[in-house]
């Protein structure tokens, strides 16, 4: 989050349109996962399930101080050592302390949304430590230098040639595009990194406070790979990805595997409450914890915006949004893409800096529909654009554009009052004209509506509205008319 | 602590609830309620013959959907012997050498696999992870087998739940290039309800994993590779010791001859 | 059918720019002889300040809303994105005045989307129109998700003499219109109106029928822009038996 001068949503979204790569595997994406997600939804034996995970987490926040406690405890007790970070720098420098304590010279990381949110690489590599990305996505990325453009899925905008060519460039191995070759060319580079890193540094996708465990969900293993092989394990946690019960867990576990991947499970859920034995032959031998706010506790604090907490990160909101189907998860410049980063970034990194995360959708309602956890985004979208209409306080927020504020006023004039509404329809039919084509459709327009025109043609305004066309054909003969109506208006 | 204890307030504050005021938990006993889990384990343990075969059956059905080879076993001889044969046919990924490591557990100790190679003539070396045996982590890495004895089975994912324990680390399912698991009918369950049920019964156990299929990855236009960073080869041998007649078996049983014991 | 009329809710859009699909409307309820009554203060739902974050301005809207349409027994639109704003949103825009929010609440209670009317209140599915040629149907947001409204304009289609309804693939999938969307992220929008697109030509339908004026302006201004020939038809217009007049 903290690029600097990065291209507008606007501009990043054009480019994402205009890259057929990527939207062929958009199409590929959204056409398996968005609609194998609805499907299971709409099959699901247990209908309640979601709405009930939806509830425990809610309830989850509204005891967030005792859930967060009871988790410590027990990590504690099991040899862990957890630490609260308020800030992203707080964390970053307990992560920091802990590697320089031990000497770390590499890290190994499995992927974690949370250490992007944090930023922490730059951090660790200025202390000169190698930070590796295990997930076979993220350690494309990281090889080109490049940014995740999807939750689960993230060099989705890289295609088998651009991956075969970074291949061969960074890996020195003969160009291949054949995924299979090019996966075990990953696997054996990968597989020196991790056997060799004095450090692992993961994310947590639930921890159960009730037995003071975090679990961790991989299909590649790298997570198990990071939290198995290095002696020291830091995982960081945002403060909300917390659960009371086992069963709580096994039920947001049910939802995440099937929401994300269409899995019943993931191939490996790995479940760790501190060290590993003196005597075993691997595990961590120091267990970290590090409990992260960062914004979140002010998302806690108004109840428009809670909900949102609830995310697991399952991505499925991705897979159905006909907006991130298009421009694909660069755009959002935010680890958190797609609709569930429209409304979280702005809320964690500023309403303001992302306004265009709050205003650049339709509303549509997709990510509700398929959200695992019912989250209503669409809901939350709206609220944030409130914001940013008037500006608010609490959320340090400045009005966005105070045109457009303006604009807005006169049209409340208009619709409140009919005589100046129909005055102003008169008034743009006359303006329109010179504009109006011989097809009937304006094909360049200036003012508000270029937009529009840029590509699409638009209609005139009618000569003669359905209001004068009721008076003057229809209302004649139709005696209940009026009592249907109190006044004309006001 | 005062980091905690700040962060606790914060959140407090945000509740809007009085920062100082910290909340036990004994005031919120629903919070942390367990549900009433008799029935799921009693059931558990109540299944007949034959659910056990057709939780045997559904399992051999998920299990194929994700790449799992199963392998129905009668007896210890019939398992050493499909592991015999994986060990001679399969080569290792990343060693010249065969080595192959199995768990410190009673079930795979009756397989006495480290009897049934020719060292020399057959170059294949069998691991224990005897703890604390200081070389496990070589013995591992060098191995290209790795055979554990997963402690639930789950029909319904085709899951495996390994415990970590003495002599049953984690790495012996995830570094060698093929994981083979020895698993008893009687441990097989049908769903991951029932599964956590028992995992509650053992809440003190700190580190578990569930292995569902082989490491996968769809990461490259989303076409699925095995073996991503864990094993690209995952047998299941399901030890049944009253088995229905008529069920096929995965992977038909090779007929190796066993070495003399 | 006697009784209270119905009071006609036509959408600013359709008043101003398709007032044809107003008519179109009248006709299909004439038919059925359903008394008919348009309170002609009507203006605007309120819904581009609302989707856009101004509330106020909204409920202004929604307060003029409610008292030209004070005493309607029963309101239909033409819009499933107007009425959607009507029946969960207004109750939202008065927190604090709560005599109002009641208001909102009842006023939402008693506005239908025009094919809901007919199929779940007057319980007719079949209008006893005439459409000779292919369609195929697009599903609004507002409508299909917000209101769950997808099944009723079908079967009113379905029943309609001489047509054939050919669905295409996600038809469910927004169209990009997203109000202010469409004008302030134009290559977004238009990008899914092309996909849209694509799956409407996909099924060789001569026409493409919604129950949103927006949403078809959307898909017809950018039609009309490609040259395309299929008509763009508002449900109303098909069951008038109008074959798109003015398209
Ligand atoms: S918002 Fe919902 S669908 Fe989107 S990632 Fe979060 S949980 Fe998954």
């Amino acid at each position: 989050m903290n690029n600097t001068n990065p291209p507008t949503y606007r501009s990043a979204a054009a480019a994402g349109i205009a890259s057929p790569r990527l939207q062929k595997s958009l199409h590929g994406l959204q056409d398996r996962f968005g609609k194998g997600a609805m499907e299971i939804w709409a099959t699901m034996d247990d209908r309640e399930m979601r709405h009930r995970v939806k509830d425990s987490r809610m309830n989850t926040f509204a005891h967030l101080d005792i859930i967060l406690a009871e988790l410590a405890k027990n990590v504690r007790a099991r040899g862990g050592q957890v630490h609260f970070a308020a800030t992203a720098q707080e964390a970053i420098d307990y992560t920091l302390a802990v590697a320089k304590k031990n000497k770390v010279k590499r890290v190994v990381k499995g992927k974690s949304m949370t250490s992007a949110e944090i930023n922490i690489d730059p951090a660790l590599e200025g202390a000169s430590i190698e930070v590796v990305e295990t997930d076979l996505g993220e350690y494309i990325i990281q090889l080109a230098g490049d940014k995740p453009s999807h939750i689960i899925a993230p060099c989705i905008h890289l295609d088998r040639n651009q991956i075969g060519e970074l291949f061969a460039e960074k890996l020195g191995i003969d160009y291949s595009n054949d995924p299979p070759t090019l996966t075990m060319a990953a696997r054996s580079a990968l597989r020196e990194k991790m056997l060799g890193a004095e450090m692992g540094l993961t994310g947590c996708n639930l921890a159960c406070a009730e037995t003071g465990q975090i679990s961790l969900v991989s299909n590649e293993g790298n997570i198990r790979m990071a939290t198995t092989m290095p002696p020291v394990l830091v995982a960081l946690m945002g403060m909300e990805r917390v659960v009371a019960t086992l069963d709580e867990h096994r039920e947001a576990l049910h939802l995440l595997t099937r929401g994300a991947a269409l899995q019943k499970l993931s191939t490996y859920v790995s479940f760790l409450g501190g060290p590993a034995n003196a005597d075993d032959p691997d595990g961590p031998k120091e267990f970290h914890l590090v409990i992260i706010d960062n914004g979140r506790s002010k998302i806690l604090a108004d109840p428009e915006f809670r909900e949102v907490l609830a995310c697991i990160r399952c991505g499925a909101c991705l897979n159905i949004c006909p907006v991130y189907g298009k421009i694909g998860g660069h755009a959002y410049n935010s680890p958190y893409c797609g609709p569930i980063g429209a409304v979280v970034t702005p809320l964690l990194d500023g309403i303001n800096k992302h306004a265009d995360l709050c205003k650049g959708e339709t509303l549509c309602g997709a990510c509700k529909d398929i959200c695992t956890v019912e989250i209503d985004l669409p809901r939350m979208l709206a609220a944030l654009r409130h914001k940013l209409a008037y500006g608010s306080d609490r959320w340090n927020t400045r009005q966005h554009n105070p045109i457009e504020a303006y604009v807005y006023s006169l049209w409340k004039l208009l619709v409140s009052n009919s005589f100046l509404y129909r005055l102003s329809l008169r008034l743009g039919w006359l303006l329109q004209r010179p504009f109006v084509k011989k097809n009937k459709m304006i094909s360049k327009m200036a003012g508000l509506a270029d937009g529009w025109t840029a590509d699409r043609d638009l209609p005139p305004l009618a000569g003669r509205t359905f209001t004068d066309l009721w008076k003057r054909k229809y209302a004649v003969g139709r005696p209940s008319a009026s009592k249907a109506q109190k006044k004309g208006g006001s | 602590m005062d980091s905690q204890n700040a962060f606790l307030r914060n959140i407090r504050q945000s509740l809007g609830l009085s920062p100082d005021e910290e909340r036990p938990k004994r005031l919120f006993p629903a919070l942390f309620a367990k549900t009433d889990t008799t029935l799921i384990l009693q059931g558990i343990k109540n299944r007949t013959a034959e659910q056990q075969d057709e939780l045997v059956e559904l399992l051999k059905t998920n299990a194929r959907a994700l790449s799992i080879t199963t392998h129905i076993v009668r007896t210890y001889e019939e398992a050493a012997a499909v592991i015999i044969h994986l060990v001679r046919t399969k080569s290792p990924e990343f060693t010249p050498t065969k080595h192959i490591i199995h768990h410190d557990h009673p079930d795979l100790a009756a397989l006495q696999l480290w009897k049934r190679f020719d060292r020399e003539g057959e170059g294949v070396t069998v691991h224990t992870t005897f703890s604390p045996d200081r070389q496990l982590r070589e013995k591992t890495i060098a191995s290209f087998i790795g055979i554990t004895a997963p402690d639930i089975g789950v029909a319904d994912s085709a899951t495996l739940v390994q415990f970590t324990a003495t002599g049953c680390p984690r790495s012996t399912s995830l570094v060698p290039s093929i994981h083979i698991a020895f698993l008893k009918k009687e441990n097989l369950v049908a769903d991951l309800r029932e599964a956590y049920a028992l995992l509650r019964e053992r809440a003190r156990l700190d580190s578990y994993v569930f292995i569902t299929g082989p490491s996968k990855t769809a990461d490259i236009e989303a076409q699925m590779v095995h073996g991503a960073h864990g094993p690209r080869e995952v047998h299941l041998l399901l030890f049944c010791l009253s088995v229905v007649a008529e069920t096929p078996n995965e992977a038909p049983i090779p007929l190796v001859p066993l070495k003399e014991e | 059918m006697t009784g209270a009329p119905v009071s006609l809710f036509i959408q600013c859009l359709v008043d101003s720019m398709f007032p044809e699909v107003g008519e179109a409307m009248v006709r299909v309820f004439d038919r059925l002889a359903v008394p008919l009554a348009y309170p002609e203060g009507q203006t605007c739902c309120g819904q581009p300040a609302y989707n856009s974050g101004y509330r106020r301005e909204a409920a202004a809207a929604a307060r003029h809303f409610i008292e030209v349409f004070a005493e309607a027994e029963t309101i239909v639109c033409p819009s499933g994105s107007c009425v959607h704003m009507v029946r969960h949103h207004y109750p939202e825009l008065f927190p604090g005045d709560p005599v109002m929010a009641e208001r909102a609440r009842a006023i939402g209670a008693r506005t239908f989307e025009f094919s809901e009317y007919l199929v779940d209140v007057l319980r007719v599915t079949d209008v006893m129109a005439e459409y000779p040629g292919t369609v195929t149907y697009h599903d609004s947001c507002h409508l299909s998700r917000g209101l769950g409204i997808a099944r009723q304009p079908r079967m009113l289609l379905e029943n309609v003499r001489g047509l054939e309804l050919i669905e295409m693939a996600n038809s469910d999938t927004c169209c990009g219109f997203g109000g202010t969307f469409s004008i302030n992220y134009p290559e977004i929008s238009v990008a899914m109106v092309d996909e849209k697109i694509t799956n409407i030509l996909a099924t060789g339908a001569d026409a493409v029928v919604g129950c949103d004026i927006s949403c078809l302006m959307n898909i017809g201004g950018r039609l009309s822009r490609r040259g395309e020939k299929v008509k763009v038809l508002h449900l109303a217009q098909v069951l008038a038996g109008v074959e798109g007049e003015s398209k």
